[in-house]
């Protein structure tokens, strides 16, 4: 997979006119854009992993973002803002969960319904308007959330590395990481040693909630206004991110570092179509071209893997 | 047979109807301390539903269970696995791409007070729970979906007797097994004997668990028709008792 990654970086470094990829305008955008769209599929394709899917992500994020950019506008604290932002992410992530364990729902139709409920709900009560947001109110806040280091390196892309280690982390050393695997990998196994597999589900919803929330925020205060059409189309990405990261689409397997690796060649690959002026109706054939290629190279790789 | 306290769990008049229809109609059944039962009967006779109410997916309707000696009532499979009875099913209860380690420790992984697993703890004492029924396989990291059939049920076979179960529940344990991975998951159930662990043998293969049972009880509609040590009665005469109707039973 890393190989893969390796690839299509240089790949695109050459192929661009006037090495215009590499250029620091350019790596900073991917860096941004690419990190944020990244985090959310850090939570899709843990989600994924314990055998569910989220369509609504896009839908979670835009809302959050305008619960966020409202909150503040009516006077209330950046950060309290954030949090509740937050804690918005993480209860309609819940409600999800809740209602595809509880309700028995496959959780595509359930994400389906909800993906349009909440930007539904959203382009209600903002009325399809774009709002600004004056960020030269904290100045430490907006750096928190897409300063720079040093200058050079987005914030952004800090976040995505974290985020990715302290799930990575979680999922591979610790108890709950095995419950997903196994949640994923064998329901009724899971279930039949004890594991709340409910609770393993609800709790990996949750968590894709909390991260688009916090995308949706991160963003807004990126391009300082809030736009309703903000994480449209993220959700099938997301899950070719994952699928490209190697995320079995019938769950219990993967990992974070596939997964993390998924969201950067997706990143890259739309950056790259963007530099080489490709028509932006072209992404999508590419997309779809990159997906069904990577399955076809893994099943080749699992084929002609030394057997046992 | 003598009912003493020798007895690990001893099942009296269990009565249980689904609907309308009466699936075990008052079957008194017990088990010894690591003695092998293997429990016969036809499709319906209802040792599927006996031991479903022993491992705890069912609640009795009537009757009383006790284990060593206690009165006993569990409603779910964790209250089953406290008193140290296990179950391993036909298809296992095991994850296919997750390794042996992390397989047998699943839902009950040695962790630290955060929460993280203790790897080399679950890595050695997994392989020591394969190595006490004789199962040699080469690392704990190996997929499940790398090990065959018999291998797979030596697997969960170890993961019971690893958490101390007292009495393992085998539910046709070699019904989509080749020959020869029967023999072995014969062989792992015979040194659960040696550990000092029960087994329950659920089969429809009365050459399969004859050489290893010390008795045979017979279902037949939700009735027990024969409650035999294997002296006493030959595979012919078994198989007639659990294809006839009950009332020619012993």
């Amino acid at each position: 997979m890393f190989l893969v990654f390796v690839g299509f970086f240089l790949l695109f470094t050459f192929l661009s006119p006037e090495m215009r990829f590499v250029r620091p305008d350019n790596l900073r955008i991917l860096l941004t854009d690419g990190s944020e769209f990244s985090i959310v599929v850090l939570g899709v394709g843990l989600l994924m992993i314990c055998g569910e899917f989220d369509l609504s992500v896009g839908s979670i994020l835009v809302f959050c973002s305008f619960l966020f950019i409202r909150l503040f506008q009516g006077g209330v604290n950046l950060f309290a803002s954030l949090a509740a932002a937050l804690a918005a992410g993480a209860a309609v992530g819940f409600l999800n969960g809740i209602i595809t364990v509880k309700g028995r729902i496959p959780s595509f139709i359930t994400t389906l319904g909800t993906m349009m409920f909440w930007r539904g709900i959203t382009l209600l009560l903002s009325e399809g308007f774009t709002a600004a947001f004056d960020q030269g109110q904290s100045a430490r806040f907006t750096a928190f959330l897409t300063g720079e280091v040093g200058g050079i390196v987005p914030v952004q892309a800090l976040w995505f590395v974290g985020i990715a280690l302290a799930l990575g982390v979680v999922l591979h050393f610790h108890r709950f990481g095995n419950w997903v695997y196994a949640t994923g990998g064998n329901l009724a196994a899971a279930r039949a040693m004890g594991i709340r597999t409910d609770l393993v589900k609800i709790a990996c919803f949750t968590i894709v909630g909390i991260l688009c929330a916090f995308v949706g925020v991160t963003q807004a205060v990126r391009v300082s206004s809030f736009f309703s059409r903000a994480g449209d189309g993220w959700e099938l990405k997301a899950v070719a991110a994952s699928v490209v990261g190697a995320t079995a689409l019938m769950g219990g397997r993967g990992s974070m570092a596939a997964i993390f690796l998924g969201a950067l060649v997706i990143s890259i690959i739309e950056n790259a179509l963007v530099m080489l002026r490709i028509t932006y109706f072209w992404t999508y054939m590419v997309f779809g071209f990159v997906i069904i290629a990577s399955l076809l190279f893994r099943t080749w790789l699992e084929k002609s893997r030394p057997g046992r | 047979m003598e009912k003493d306290s020798t007895d690990l769990v001893r099942m009296v008049g269990i009565r249980k109807w689904f609907g309308k229809v009466q699936a075990l109609k008052g079957v008194d059944f017990d088990v010894r301390h690591a003695e092998v039962v293997g429990l016969l009967g036809d499709n319906g006779a209802g040792k599927s539903t006996l031991i479903k109410i022993l491992s705890g997916y069912h609640t009795r309707d009537e009757g009383e269970i006790f284990v060593e000696g206690r009165k006993v009532s569990f409603s779910s499979p964790r209250q089953a696995r406290e008193l140290g009875i296990e179950t391993v099913y036909q298809e296992q209860a095991l994850v296919p791409y997750m390794s042996i380690a992390r397989n047998i420790f699943m839902g009950r992984e040695p962790a630290g007070v955060l929460g993280f697993m203790k790897r080399k703890d679950m890595n050695a004492q997994g392989m020591a729970a394969l190595e006490k029924i004789d199962l040699h396989l080469r690392s704990p990291d190996t997929l499940i979906e790398m090990l065959s059939g018999g291998e797979r049920q030596g697997v969960a076979i170890a993961r019971a007797l690893h958490f101390k179960a007292k009495l393992v529940i085998l539910d046709e344990p070699t019904v989509a097994l080749s020959i020869k991975e029967s023999q072995q998951v014969l062989e792992f159930i015979q040194q659960l004997k040696k550990e000092g662990v029960a087994a329950i043998f659920i089969t429809h293969n009365l050459h399969h668990v004859h050489p290893i049972a010390d008795r045979f009880v017979v279902l037949n509609r939700g009735v027990k028709v024969a409650d035999v040590l294997r002296e006493e009665a030959s595979i012919e005469t078994l198989s007639q008792l659990i294809v006839s109707p009950p009332a020619q039973g012993i």
